[in-house]
């Protein structure tokens, strides 16, 4: 963040900040629903616990009140960006299983996979009004690109949906609260001081 | 083990097994990354068969292996089916950490998902899950029919055969072919008309017959239907007609006039057309076909209540297209069109006359009728219904005067 923000700036963070709540909250409620439809769909039992789901960023956050801003933006992003990548994978596993036998719940997933490409393009335009640079995908950087995800059995595919879709929901949450604090008036001079250390 | 610990436990595994492949930056996270490959020896336990298909009625033996490094025993787990716990007398103790369960006489699964065979914990914590699909092969799919829109694209549908439940997602494919040439060709567009249906929007040849037949399969094998032979020709369809107007005929209050032009997109071809009327009034869903209006783009409607609003619909059958012998598909009927009869003087007040009434009014109009004919029908050639109308809407026209200078007057 600049040392002594403009008005300018301040005001079109705010906007990207209501814009971005409001986008987390229906993201939250589709998400809700979608978590519905996917147990009932997969035949699970929606209190089931999930010990682990590997590749899930956690929402959960120990000392968030001492985030700072840049620090908020940038595991929203990393989240976001996995979830991108987790919500694709799902959906392309239940095209290949069960075609479009359920094409609501296809076009549930898709919806929600939009509206978390949307939040991570949003959380970007965030981190360059701060003057961050927006991190690159790891993917981007990688010569030979991924390698393949391992093929998991298919117990292990309808559980790591509902970890997923679980944890996003949480993590729509956590991405309210997060804006909420961004969307608060910074200091006039630009101490900033989280902006500083963050990484 | 209580479930935090299991819970932990798994974690722990899995976040070193994680911890591996995963760089500090807390950007980094991509799931194409985040998934270890998974080697028996690193789950907590291993579900034998794993994902298996099966037919319904069969019976099946399955065991769960807990890793060592776990600590459980087999008395330390049980099984669950879709959520349920299966009972105790159906699991045997196949060594130290092995449990199997008994299934006879499977049901065909509940989900096409597959069911869940879950391995647990004696705290309920998941150990491990294999999903069963349980149905029947899929069988020969039948009576499949096609239309053609204005014979610019096909679409057919079909029926998944006769016992039609699988149990099991079984994908359809409807292929087709130009009969004695060409090479098979794939329908993309599935379920625009229905659950079994696909839609093949252009590149279709005229004058030459089509080969037509779908494929079913499953994971429990493949069935394909007889082939149906047609010509686009044969099976046209056209839009409903979309400029229907309805009007009154007069002052007639128990007629209404319908018009209608013949489908646009058909108007280049060589073709015949037939049309149907449907009306009903506005407070009913029942619905009245007229069915003899030929190839007309017109019809009077008769015999309607006075003073009350019709809705009417038309559809339209394009038939002996360039001479084809086939008797045509009926378009979907024309978004409904309203229009009310005049109100009926006569009946006004709800009061119906009554039968001796009816006869002297009807005796005096036939009087009157017969008088008219006289002076305005020069022979017989013009006698029809339309001159009867004639006579009433000039009937109507005179009882109206009269009504205005004689209100008290009653017919």
């Amino acid at each position: 963040m600049a040392a002594a923000e403009s008005p300018s700036t301040a005001l079109r963070r705010r906007d990207l900040c209501s814009r971005g709540i409001r986008l987390a909250g229906k993201m939250r409620a589709d998400v809700v629903d979608l978590l519905d439809a996917y147990v009932e769909q997969q035949g699970l039992d929606a209190s089931a616990s999930v010990a682990a789901v590997e590749g899930v960023p956690l929402a959960a956050v120990e000392r968030w009140d001492e985030q700072t801003g840049t620090q908020r933006l940038l595991e929203n992003l990393a989240a976001y960006r996995a979830f991108r990548a987790l919500l694709a994978q799902m959906l392309e596993e239940q095209r290949e299983q069960l075609g479009e036998a359920d094409a609501g719940l296809g076009r549930a997933l898709a919806a929600v996979l939009l509206q978390v490409s949307a939040f991570a393009y949003h959380l970007e335009e965030l981190l360059r009004l701060e003057s961050r640079g927006v991190p690159g995908e790891e993917g981007d950087e990688e010569e030979d690109g991924p390698p393949p995800p391992p093929r998991l059995s298919l117990f292990e595919q309808k559980l790591r949906g509902l970890g997923v879709l679980r944890e996003l929901a949480q993590w729509a949450v956590r991405s309210v609260r997060d804006l909420r604090q961004l969307a608060k008036p910074s200091p006039a001079t630009g101490a900033a001081p989280g902006l500083a250390e963050s990484p | 083990m209580n479930p935090e610990e299991t819970s932990r436990r798994l974690n722990q595994r899995k976040a070193d097994k994680h911890s591996r492949l995963h760089s500090s930056n807390p950007l980094s996270t991509n799931p194409h990354n985040g998934f270890p490959a998974l080697s028996p020896a690193a789950d907590p336990a291993v579900i034998s068969p794993q994902d298996p298909t099966l037919l319904i009625g069969s019976s099946l033996v399955a065991t769960c292996t807990v890793s060592p490094d776990m600590r459980l025993r087999a008395e330390d787990l049980y099984w669950t089916l879709n959520g349920r716990r299966l009972p105790a007398a159906s699991y045997a103790a196949l060594g130290p950490s092995t449990l199997s369960v008994a299934l006879a006489r499977l049901n065909g699964s509940r989900q096409q998902s597959g069911d869940n065979l879950v391995c647990h914990s004696r705290d309920g914590g998941i150990l491990a899950g294999s999903c069963l699909y349980v149905g029947l092969p899929p069988e020969k799919p039948v009576n499949i029919t096609c239309w053609s829109k204005n014979m610019k694209d096909l679409t057919c549908k079909w029926a998944p055969g006769t016992e039609g439940e699988t149990f099991l997602h079984t994908n359809y494919t409807l292929k087709y072919k130009r009969r004695w040439y060409g090479q098979d060709n794939t329908c993309q567009e599935y379920h625009t008309a229905g659950t079994y249906s696909c839609h093949i929007p252009k590149d279709l040849a005229l004058f030459t017959p089509y080969e037509i037949w779908v494929e079913a399969s499953n994971r429990l094998g493949v069935a394909v239907s007889d082939v149906v032979m047609l010509d686009i020709l044969d099976v046209v369809t056209t839009d409903p007609p979309s400029d229907v107007h309805v009007s009154r005929v007069g002052d007639l209050e128990d007629q209404l006039s319908v018009r209608w032009s013949s489908p646009p997109a058909l108007k280049d071809f060589l073709f015949q057309a037939k049309y149907q009327i449907q009306y009903r009034v506005e407070d009913s869903s029942e619905w009245k076909v007229v069915d003899d209006v030929g190839n007309q783009t017109s019809c009077r409607l008769a015999g309607l209540r006075p003073g009350t609003v019709y809705f009417v619909q038309v559809r339209c059958n394009p038939f002996s297209i360039y001479g084809s012998k086939k008797a045509g598909i009926w378009s979907d009927w024309s978004n409904p069109t309203a229009a009310s009869t005049p109100r009926s003087e006569r009946v006004a007040g709800g009061c119906d006359p009554k039968g001796g009434e009816q006869n002297t009014t009807l005796r005096r109009e036939l009087k009157q009728f017969f008088g008219w004919v006289k002076k305005h029908a020069y022979g017989c050639s013009n006698l029809g219904i339309k001159l009867y109308d004639q006579w009433r809407v000039w009937l109507q026209k005179s009882h109206k005067t009269r009504n205005q200078v004689l209100p008290g007057d009653k017919l």
